[in-house]
């Protein structure tokens, strides 16, 4: 199969809506490059402030590359990883 | 009225012949290794009142944790006699293959569990009464403890926890006026316990009068109102204490007179005269009371002769899916050389 | 190790714990989970993250501080035949609930002759290394594994802790489920490399009594537990360059232990160190090499011990780091033994 073009996912996505604070870190990964995921899936974990997010495939396919390291800083608005996306049979 | 009686009987004539029992072999001096009886023994003759007024509103399905002193709430919540007999003479046939002896009777099929730390048996009630509620099952659970017992955290945090959930359980206290030699006032603040209930949103009740059928409509209160999922209640009855917290308690502590009013506010007798009003005849309550010293009789001579456990049982029942390593230390360890 | 063709996802230590939670609660009406702050909090230490949203208070039940009545109240729905897992939010809170714990969750299959089960689990957590003082920092692993009546596990890895866990709520016994605050992968006590691992999806069962080899070697073993099981895989790093191979047992269950696991480490390599992060006398140090010695004291040329020493565990930092072993005081031992 092969993979279309990999789509960035943003951290501004999970980023809560009452936080003011603009910077944060990845606390977990829990899949590399490589990982087939489905849309909604756990992907990993960032930390704002004193709140733990889950960061959750936004569509269904193979992972591409991690942008920002485990317990590496990120600013809002970041890239987070990137997925391949994959149209299912 | 009649069926208490009878429960209330073989209870008493249960007390006096383990007592006989127990103390072959420690006369003249009290020895507590001698004797077909092993270990400690906690009488509950005077008892008997509390014993039935409340387990005869319960089946099967309902639980009863009861604390050292339980022969009575065994009899009347319907503990197979003769297998509790032959735990109390540490016989391989009781209850509990003689692990646990007279202080842990367990009858799964009866609904009762006794032990012998104080307050402990409240906790575990409050969770058989958390099944019943999760389980949508009328079932209730009753924990029985004694009046030395209220003083101690488990049964403060028993009473919250059964309360805030609002479970099927009912408190009893026994007060028999002593907690082995320390006479009530002289540990607690309040004279009469069931007010501690005011803590905990929590009806409370006390009977005073020390008879069964004034304790059996107390219960059955309490008892309908955690059927009908209206929560706990605590209640305290008055009983009292006929021989020493153990035996061989010289009860030194207590004065003759006290011994002797103990002797004269006998529940049984007070139930007999109320049958009799009732219009029972001597027969029918000699029959009763026959049956009963009979069944008591039955069930000893029944224990006495089971086998004794064999010192190898002591490995086996620490779990019900045993893991290697347990069972091995009854072996040698073993040495040297390659497995 | 078989090549993976497709990377798989991998949990932290938490997550792979209440993915086995969840999944047994579906699976059986009759398992929840109790204890403080488990329902809107997940848990302090992350150990029921997620799980209110699924399945309501009414399985995931917040308690009172009230271990007493809690444990007791599992104790109690467990002999009812309900499946409860009852949480201490640190294992250094068992004293004020011990008796339920020692003398009831762990001894009434015991006293009952195997009548009754008690099938809990005790979960706890436990550790140190992020200076919360003595009473919030032990580990304890000693004292439960050496009460006789309940099986303990303490996974170091988020594929052992799901496993052990499905096994713990399946299991008939009592099961004490020690898990290390260090570990579980939380945002503000961030873990090693090392318990996030990949996790499969189905259930599967850990057996008790398996230890684990987690790294192979040939010079000396370390057998260990817990946190430390990554500070011994930290050190057999770095004991490589200097051309020692060690190996690293993980001993994932005290109750059972699996003594032939360590008996056939100890026979490749000839050189014992125990590592653990309870006090040093009378605990599992003690008890791994008395049972290598037990076997055959031959089998050893170099044994060394390493323990949080016999002092309450203190706060500040430089204290801490002193009291509870790290890589380099495993380095250290080893390279000062005779190998």
């Amino acid at each position: 199969m092969s993979a279309s073009e990999s789509v960035t996912v943003d951290s501004d996505t999970y980023w809560p809506a009452d936080v003011d604070a603009e910077e944060a870190i990845v606390t977990n990964w829990f899949v590399q490059p490589g990982t087939q995921v489905q849309e909604g899936d756990l992907l990993g974990e960032i930390q704002v402030e004193k709140v733990a997010i889950e960061v959750t495939a936004t569509t269904t396919g193979e992972v591409t590359a991690l942008l920002v390291d485990e317990d590496a800083a990120f600013e809002r608005g970041e890239p987070l990883l990137s997925i391949a996306p994959r149209t299912d049979e | 009225m009649e069926r208490m009686y009878e429960d209330m009987v073989t209870a008493r004539r249960y007390e006096e012949r383990l007592q006989e029992e127990y103390l072959e072999g420690k006369q003249p001096s009290f020895d507590i290794s001698a004797g077909p009886i092993p270990g400690e023994l906690h009488l509950a003759a005077g008892h008997e009142a509390s014993g039935v007024g409340v387990c005869h509103h319960l089946t099967d399905d309902d639980t009863v944790t009861a604390p050292h002193r339980p022969h009575h709430i065994a009899i009347a919540k319907g503990v197979d006699l003769k297998r509790m007999t032959a735990e109390i003479f540490g016989r391989k046939t009781g209850l509990a293959k003689a692990k646990g002896g007279h202080m842990h009777l367990y009858d799964s099929d009866a609904g009762f569990a006794c032990s012998g730390i104080i307050a402990e048996g409240c906790p575990p009630a409050v969770g058989a009464g958390l099944a019943a509620k999760k389980r949508n099952s009328d079932a209730v659970a009753v924990a029985f403890l004694g009046e030395g017992a209220i003083d101690q955290g488990a049964f403060f945090e028993s009473l919250n926890f059964a309360s805030v959930h609002e479970l099927p359980v009912v408190f009893v206290i026994e007060d028999n006026d002593w907690a082995i030699s320390m006479p009530k006032e002289r540990v607690t603040d309040v004279s009469d316990g069931s007010q501690r209930a005011g803590g905990f949103e929590m009806p409370g009740q006390r009977v005073d009068t020390d008879d069964a059928v004034a304790i059996y409509e107390a219960a059955g209160k309490a008892i309908a109102r955690a059927r009908d999922g209206n929560g706990p209640t605590l209640l305290e009855v008055q009983v009292h204490r006929r021989m020493g917290h153990f035996m061989g308690d010289p009860q030194t502590y207590r004065s003759e007179d006290d011994v002797a009013d103990a002797q004269t506010r006998d529940s049984i007798e007070r139930l007999k005269s109320d049958l009799r009003d009732h219009g029972a005849t001597s027969n029918d309550l000699t029959a009763i009371e026959t049956a009963a010293a009979d069944r008591v009789d039955e069930a000893i001579a029944w224990a006495k002769d089971q086998p004794a456990p064999s010192p190898d049982d002591a490995y086996t029942d620490v779990f019900t899916s045993p893991p290697r390593g347990v069972a091995d230390q009854a072996e040698a360890p073993s040495q040297g050389g390659d497995d | 190790m078989s090549q993976q063709d497709v990377a798989e996802r991998e949990l932290t230590m938490s997550r792979a714990m209440t993915d086995a939670i969840a999944h047994e609660m579906r699976a059986d009406e009759d398992v929840f989970y109790m204890g403080e702050d488990v329902a809107d909090y997940g848990g302090i230490f992350d150990s029921t993250q997620g799980l209110l949203d699924e399945f309501g208070r009414d399985r995931i039940m917040d308690v009172p501080i009230s271990e007493t009545a809690y444990v007791g109240a599992a104790v109690g729905a467990a002999m009812e035949g309900m499946r409860p897992i009852a949480e201490l939010m640190f294992v250094d809170f068992f004293g004020v609930g011990m008796d339920q714990i020692y003398n009831f969750m762990a001894k009434n299959t015991y006293m009952s002759g195997g009548e009754v089960s008690v099938p809990m689990v005790l979960t706890a957590g436990v550790g140190g290394t992020y200076n919360d003082a003595a009473q919030h920092s032990q580990t304890l692993y000693g004292t439960f594994a050496h009460l006789p009546g309940m099986k303990v596990v303490v996974p170091s890895t988020a594929y052992d802790a799901k496993g052990l866990m499905h096994n713990a709520i399946r299991d008939d016994d009592p099961v004490v489920y020690l898990f290390h605050k260090r570990l579980m992968g939380i945002g503000w006590m961030p873990a090693p490399d090392g318990p996030k691992t990949p996790v499969p999806d189905d259930p599967y069962v850990l057996p008790f009594g398996e230890a684990d080899v987690k790294r192979e070697g040939s010079d000396v073993t370390i057998v260990t537990l817990g946190l430390h099981v990554h500070r011994a895989l930290t050190a057999a790093e770095q004991l490589a360059t200097d051309g020692i191979s060690a190996e690293v047992v993980d001993l994932r269950s005290l109750v059972p232990l699996d003594t032939e696991t360590i008996l056939d480490s100890v026979r490749k390599t000839g050189n014992l160190l125990v590592v653990d992060e309870d006090y040093r006398s009378y605990g599992v140090t003690s008890e791994v090499i008395a049972r290598v010695a037990e076997h055959d004291p031959s089998l050893v040329t170099s044994v060394d011990r390493l323990a949080v020493p016999d002092v309450p565990i203190p706060y500040a930092r430089e204290m801490e780091d002193e009291v509870i072993p790290d890589a380099t005081d495993i380095v250290a031992s080893i390279e000062s033994m005779d190998l």
